[in-house]
């Protein structure tokens, strides 16, 4: 490599425009959100640096021409439906990864099978579940069709999370359990289940994200009250103005305290180890 | 003597192969058995079955008198201390060892106080009295050993599965665990089944050993008998410390190897062949390729190759007919080293009455 200035320039540039092309978007939204209102548009010059449009979001700026974001409900339903179906998929997935540990009849079938969901377009999927529901008599909801549509979707990954974690996982700490005279329900609450909780963490955050902002199969299954994007996108329709960047943001810091908050239970939950290692190192 | 543990016939496949052949050994109360085998034996395979960890395809186990079939591993009340330890990462040595104490089915304790005491005591007689505090990863690995030895005792079991305890250690920590084994053992008196690839290990801890071979029991001896008298070639090679020759039964009332031939050990033995003819090494002399032989004695020649000194004993290799290694150990406290000159040929010697011979 150190003898290859081309291909080190070459490769140097590929990476700034992937950074660039990564957060460029999110650079521009940014500094659009701070555009003067309510005449300010989502463009560039920035007439007046102002927090109009945050203010905005909160209803905290006299009526105007522009109709307040719908966010209020629809943030909580997104919500509790991210939760909800990132409690289920991770459970659900902890529990079939764990069935997979032992070779069973069919596995590689039932393996394809649940990874279907993750595979389908999701366009395809919620229309799908909208027929089902409509041909059986089912009313779409977004705490019901929706939320099926969202296992379907995230329990895979925490299937596959949860495979890996217990592919590292060793067999005999169960088994010494056992021998001691522990059952062994007891034994992967005491024993199995902190010790995969790191993996359990990964499923959950992954679940919640792929749930919060899940569209295509929203779409079509949530029926009468609206999720988060499908809200946002029904505002597109009429007119944008930037208090949408403003709300951009405010979602992407909320995401970024997700991650600390996994980021901090992820150190905790490893932290014994590391303080070990740097205490061997002392020695 | 009473019948502790009891494994009659048993047999277990992976996968269509053969793990476990129709094996029976039975186990006395407060005895220690060391079952000696090479690696893909059986050994392991017919502890977890014992264990509950897997399930025999065919056979019976009677633990006390009552048949374990269908009985899960936590319901047995067999301790099982494996190679790797296993002892539970995340939490302390003194939580690991009170870990069966508290969260067991049947009578669990439930008076910490209790715990403590018992824990402590044991952590006590494994010498780690100081250490309760510590993190499993802050400990060295035999003292990883002693606490996965506190933590099977502690839960008072009937008998003790050791799956090659101590291959995980260095030599000599090997060999201070020995003794510490040994001295616990006296101390509780408690019945342990001890798996180990190692022959030293076998034959220096067992009260028996058992010498496993494709998944069958090849000898069942006390340690002296299985060491001076394997009972086939097969043993024999386990034990590691017999140099074998293959041939068969001359006419002249003589083993012949290649075009070499040695009297039978004993008139009985005579007409044995084709077989094995096995000779210890450390009752092989070697004398000049030209010194005659005593009266009686047999011998090959070899030519040395090297030497390799351990401390009380220093064994010399040689090459024989067929490029064949033979092994001479000399124990120091009988005999003085000599100096061989690689390249150059001897002869090694025996008497007869030491050699033993397998068909």
């Amino acid at each position: 490599m150190e003898n290859r200035p081309i291909l080190r320039s070459a490769l140097a540039l590929y990476t700034a425009l992937f950074i660039g092309f990564l957060y460029a978007p999110f650079v521009v939204l940014g500094i659009l959100s701070f555009q003067s209102g309510p005449e300010g548009g989502p463009q560039f010059p920035i007439t007046e640096w102002s927090t109009y449009w945050y203010e905005h979001i909160f209803g905290l700026t006299p009526p105007s021409r522009v109709a307040p974001l719908p966010i209020g409900e629809t943030l909580v339903r997104s919500l509790t439906l991210a939760f909800t179906t990132m409690v289920t998929s991770t459970v659900l997935g902890t529990m079939t990864a764990q069935a997979f540990r032992r070779r069973f009849k069919g596995s590689g079938f039932v393996f394809y099978l649940v990874v279907l969901g993750m595979i389908v377009p999701g366009v395809l999927v919620g229309l799908g579940i909208a027929l089902v529901a409509n041909n059986l008599g089912i009313s779409r909801a977004w705490w019901g069709t929706a939320f099926v549509a969202h296992v379907v979707y995230t329990f895979p990954f925490a299937f596959l999370v949860m495979l890996a974690i217990f592919n590292r996982f060793d067999k005999s700490v169960e088994e010494a359990a056992w021998s001691l005279g522990v059952p062994p329900m007891r034994t992967f609450r005491k024993v199995t289940f902190p010790l995969i909780f790191p993996g359990v963490l990964s499923s959950m955050l992954f679940a919640f994200t792929l749930s919060y902002d899940e569209f295509p199969r929203t779409l079509f299954a949530a029926g009468a009250d609206l999720t988060l994007p499908l809200a946002i996108y029904g505002t597109f329709a009429v007119e944008i103005h930037p208090n949408l960047f403003a709300f951009g943001v405010l979602t992407t810091l909320f995401s970024f305290s997700l991650l600390t908050v996994y980021g901090i239970l992820m150190s905790i939950s490893i932290h014994r180890a590391k303080k070990v290692a740097i205490q061997e190192e002392i020695e | 003597m009473t019948t502790i543990l009891d494994v009659k016939n048993v047999t277990k496949l992976y996968d269509g192969e053969v793990a476990l052949d129709g094996l029976s050994v039975e186990l006395q109360v407060n005895e220690y058995l060391s079952l000696l085998g090479p690696s893909g034996s059986g050994k392991s395979t017919l502890l977890r079955v014992i264990a509950g960890f897997e399930m025999s395809d065919a056979g019976d186990i009677h633990l006390a008198g009552e048949s374990v079939a269908g009985v899960p591993a936590h319901k047995r009340g067999i301790g099982f201390v494996s190679q790797g330890f296993a002892l539970f990462p995340h939490i302390s040595v003194f939580d690991n060892v009170a870990f069966g104490l508290r969260h067991r089915e049947d009578d669990p304790v439930r008076d910490e106080g209790d715990v403590a005491r018992r824990v402590n005591e044991m952590l006590d007689l494994v010498g780690l009295a100081d250490l309760g505090d510590r993190g499993i990863n802050q400990i060295s690995g035999g003292q990883k050993q002693r606490v996965a030895l506190a933590r099977t005792l502690v839960a008072d079991p009937k008998i003790i599965l050791l799956d090659e305890p101590l291959g995980a250690l260095d030599a000599n920590l090997r060999a201070r665990m020995r003794i510490e084994l040994r001295r616990i053992r006296q101390q509780l008196g408690i019945t342990f089944m001890h798996v180990t690839g190692n022959e030293q290990e076998a034959l220096a801890m067992g009260d028996r050993v058992a010498v496993l071979d494709n998944g069958r029991l090849a000898q069942v001896a006390d340690p002296d008998t299985v060491y001076n008298q394997p009972a086939s070639a097969r043993v024999a090679r386990f034990l590691n410390c017999y140099n074998m020759f293959e041939g068969r039964a001359g006419d002249d009332k003589q083993f012949c190897v290649g075009d070499a031939s040695f009297p039978y050990p004993s008139p009985q033995d005579a007409s044995i062949g084709p077989g094995t003819y096995c000779v210890r090494f450390d009752k092989i002399r070697v004398a000049p390729a030209t010194a005659a032989p005593r009266p009686g004695e047999a011998g090959v020649r070899a030519t040395f190759i090297t030497s390799e000194y351990s401390g009380p004993s220093i064994t010399y290799f040689f090459e024989g007919q067929g490029n064949k290694v033979l092994e001479v150990e000399y124990h120091l406290s009988h005999r003085q080293p000599e100096e061989f000159s690689p390249g150059s040929e001897y002869s090694l010697l025996w008497s007869p009455g030491d050699a033993l011979v397998y068909s």
